[in-house]
């Protein structure tokens, strides 16, 4: 393992770093502390740290770089090969039919308004003389233009990024089969010992053995001694280092007898659970002194919020206990633009939580308002100005506008259809299950969905 | 009534079994059962003839391609989102397209009225005042059909996969699997993966279940119920929730007045649940689930579907407006031997 040594931005200040892995206090007061590999990297990038993904490349502006991974779709593929620009600068006015059953070739909606990829994705330009450094490449573009790739993937920004750290076009959560051909931050390796993950998730970022299996640490073990012997082990397995292994950083060894040797991170030894059902799992940590095991915690979501028990596992709640939304779309174009941002077109969202009717969206999955006085907390969770009859974004105190409270830069709601609290009969609502155009439940706890936090 | 050949194959395990029920897994007076099998009960004669003259009604694609036969020259909002608002926010409105109801005279199923009505099937041991009007609606739909229907494969694979879906029964005060009058029926739902033959396939009796308190506790139900000749039969549970994901919707089926008929043996149950579905938890359990896509796949019309099962609702009156709410149904089901662990809480 290396440590890292590159240039590193905290929200715009840049820092000269001889190696991350303690608590970094960042300009909003929040706490980052996930270490990662230094790769040689282009003088134009640096790494900024970000609440949700990790640490991230970022352009000299600090606007975050992202990939656009090919995704397998229902009806053929999109996003790009490795090596190969498919983002242009044009304005696409059809469907491409790869979501069944609808056909292609239907007209995309608000043609007079609609922008091309490259509007919304600009393409991460190389300088004349920029060469490439190590797994730094330049590709051509169609339109001549020379592009960064990182890993062969072609690097671009996005306009709805407004802050350095900012995640808000794209995220390295998992998605499944039928979401859209998401953009994915692209970010430097994690400085993990082999054998080990770590999983964007709703909660954080997990740490988990490189077979996605959770691991967790007990609170009766320090780095040095361990109280977990016999009965305490009946279903829990140290994770073991090899011989070779070696500490390093954040990274120790506890020998819990002579010649075995555990894993230590950040002062506490760590074990998988052995009655785990799935994946990225918290089933673990139900046990008393047990607890799942992060690099970095997800922000605090707004202090009236609650958590709340379903027969499904625990979701985020309003102040009331009705279980809160987030709305995801992604259109069916070729270049798979996303429909989910209050600056992106509505009409799809209005279809779906009103049949077209603003005021139908109103009674049906009604925002999360925040309150007079709330203000953003932090990257992740802050307070939008809506216009509700547009669904778009507003200018604060506007006449009509609404205060709500937003995730990654987008409003969240409650279902109308949720009476008390622990109902999610919404989850699921709209195309390909809420994955597409429609809404999903802020999940924080999944012991039966296979690992969709 | 039950399905006849189930009953008699379950009579056939008994003879082969030395006459009297296998009670070997009675314990104490008490037996337990995890569901592996779930799905509506559809009454098929081999060609549809009988009960679909008139054949099967089109999905999604077919509707689409009458209803847009030159969608290139219309907008998403006009063609495609006008489907899918019609699919979320449905109503009663006749739609352009004539549904093809079950035309038969038969049905498996239950008396669940304790009356014969001119709307009740026949069971086809010549029984009357059978009542399933899910079958009326579903059965002219070929996803809902056996053996390769969409909703049939899946919807009853994941009862068997997913543990959300867990669901099982323990009998209570137990004298005699083959008869006795005084019987408690719990509904739990359990945490444990099923015990397999080496195929991985075969579900065998002797498993163990935990039950599921950390997140199942509102799903637990409990009513009395009599074993007959080794035929089991609850009384009605008010309202019973089963937890039906089929693909990572955490969805449920909402039955009313829910009661069991199962044919017993030490080793496994089958038969029937049969109750009143809520029309709208229903409708919306499939949705959420399966996308316009996999309904597609089966010929389902989301659209059309739910003024069919609003059409032929036939219980629960709604207060205010009379409709009714709720629409019988019966489903074949079939559970196996479990023995259930009590473990305590945890943090």
């Amino acid at each position: 393992m290396q440590r890292h040594t590159a240039k590193l931005k905290l929200a715009g200040a840049a820092l000269a770093f001889a190696g991350i892995g303690s608590t970094v206090l960042a300009a909003d007061g929040e706490f980052f502390t996930e270490a990662f590999r230094d790769i040689p990297t282009p003088p134009e990038f640096h790494v900024e740290l970000t609440d949700l993904d990790g640490p991230v490349f970022a352009d000299s502006a600090g606007k975050t770089l992202y990939k656009w991974p090919l995704h397998k779709l229902r009806n053929g593929y999109s996003g790009e090969p490795p090596g190969t620009p498919r983002c242009h600068d044009e304005v696409l006015t059809v469907t491409a039919g790869l979501m069944s059953p609808y056909p292609p070739g239907i007209k995309l909606p608000e043609l007079d308004r609609r922008l091309s990829c490259v509007d919304l994705w600009p393409p991460v330009a190389a300088s004349d003389d920029a060469e490439p450094v190590g797994k730094w490449t330049i590709v051509e573009r169609d339109d001549g233009i020379r592009q960064w790739a990182f890993d062969e993937q072609p690097l671009y920004t996005s306009v709805r990024d407004e802050r350095p750290g900012d995640v808000i076009g794209g995220t390295t959560r998992r998605y499944g089969g039928d979401s859209p051909a998401y953009r994915v931050p692209v970010g430097p390796p994690a400085l993990l010992p082999p054998g080990f993950a770590v999983r964007s998730t709703s909660v954080g970022r997990m740490l988990t053995t490189d077979r996605n299996e959770a691991v967790y640490a007990y609170g009766g073990d320090t780095a040095t001694t361990t109280n977990c012997h016999d009965a305490c082990l009946e279903n829990r397995s140290p994770v073991l280092a090899p011989a070779l292994a070696r500490a390093q950083g954040e990274w120790s060894l506890l020998e819990r007898s002579p010649g075995i040797r555990q894993w230590v991170f950040r002062g506490r030894p760590l074990y998988t659970h052995d009655l785990d059902t799935g994946s990225w799992s918290q089933q673990g940590s139900d046990a008393a002194g047990w607890d799942n095991v992060f690099t970095q915690k997800a922000p605090a979501y707004p202090p009236e919020f609650t958590v709340q028990t379903t027969i499904a596992g625990e979701v985020l709640a309003d102040s009331s206990g009705r279980t809160i939304y987030v709305y995801r779309c992604g259109e069916d174009s070729a270049d798979q633009l996303a429909c989910d941002h209050p600056q992106d077109t509505q009409v799809y969202r209005l279809a779906m939580c009103g049949g077209g009717s603003p005021e139908r969206c109103g009674e049906h999955w009604p925002y999360v308002l925040a309150g007079a006085d709330a203000k953003s907390i932090n990257r992740s969770w802050r307070v939008l100005s809506i216009d509700p009859d547009t669904g778009r974004s507003a200018v604060e105190g506007e006449q009509g506008t609404l205060r709500v409270w937003s995730y990654r830069g987008r409003p969240v709601y409650l279902f109308g259809g949720d009476k008390q609290p622990g109902d999610v009969y919404g989850d699921g609502t709209g195309e390909w299950r809420g994955q597409r155009n429609g809404l999903k439940a802020f999940w924080l706890r999944d012991d039966f969905m296979d690992g969709i936090l | 009534m039950g399905r006849a050949p189930l009953f008699i194959a379950s009579l056939l395990t008994v003879a082969c079994a030395g006459v009297q029920a296998d009670d070997g897994r009675l314990r104490d007076g008490t037996i337990a059962y995890v569901m592996t099998d779930l799905f509506w009960s559809v009454y098929q004669t081999a060609d549809g003839s009988q009960e679909c003259p008139r054949g099967f009604n089109d999905g999604p694609r077919e509707q689409f391609e009458q209803l847009f036969p030159a969608h290139e020259f219309l907008s998403v909002e006009d063609t495609q989102l006008r489907q899918e608002i019609e699919t979320w926010h449905p109503t009663t409105e006749p739609d352009e397209f004539e549904f093809l109801e079950v035309e038969g005279e038969l049905s498996w199923g239950l008396d669940l009225d304790g009356e014969v009505g001119p709307n009740d099937f026949t069971h086809p041991d010549g029984s009357p005042g059978i009542d399933n009007e899910v079958y009326r609606a579903v059965g002219c739909i070929i996803g809902f059909r056996g053996p390769d229907g969409v909703e049939f494969i899946f919807q009853n694979k994941a009862i068997l996969d997913r543990v959300y879906n867990r669901m099982m029964i323990e009998l209570t005060g137990v004298d005699d699997l083959e008869n006795d009058d005084a019987v408690t029926l719990t509904w739990y739902r359990g945490m444990d993966r099923l015990l397999t033959d080496a195929t991985g396939l075969r579900v065998m009796p002797g498993g163990t279940q935990r039950v599921d308190r950390r997140w199942g506790e509102s799903l637990i139900r409990q009513t009395r119920g009599k074993i007959v000749d080794s035929v089991f039969t609850s009384e009605p549970i008010d309202e019973l929730v089963i937890p039906w994901m089929n693909l990572n919707v955490p969805s449920i089926q909402l039955f009313r007045d829910a009661r069991l008929q199962l044919d017993l043996t030490g080793d496994g149950a089958t038969g029937l649940l049969a109750g009143y579905a809520d029309v709208d938890t229903w409708y919306y359990q499939l949705i959420r689930n399966d996308s316009t896509h996999h309904l597609s796949n089966g010929q389902i019309s989301g659209i059309s579907l739910y003024k069919a099962l609003r059409r032929l609702a036939d219980a629960h009156p709604d207060p205010e407006t009379g409709e009714n709410t709720a629409i019988s149904t019966a489903l074949d089901i079939k559970m196996t031997q479990v023995y259930i662990a009590r473990q305590a809480r945890n943090k």
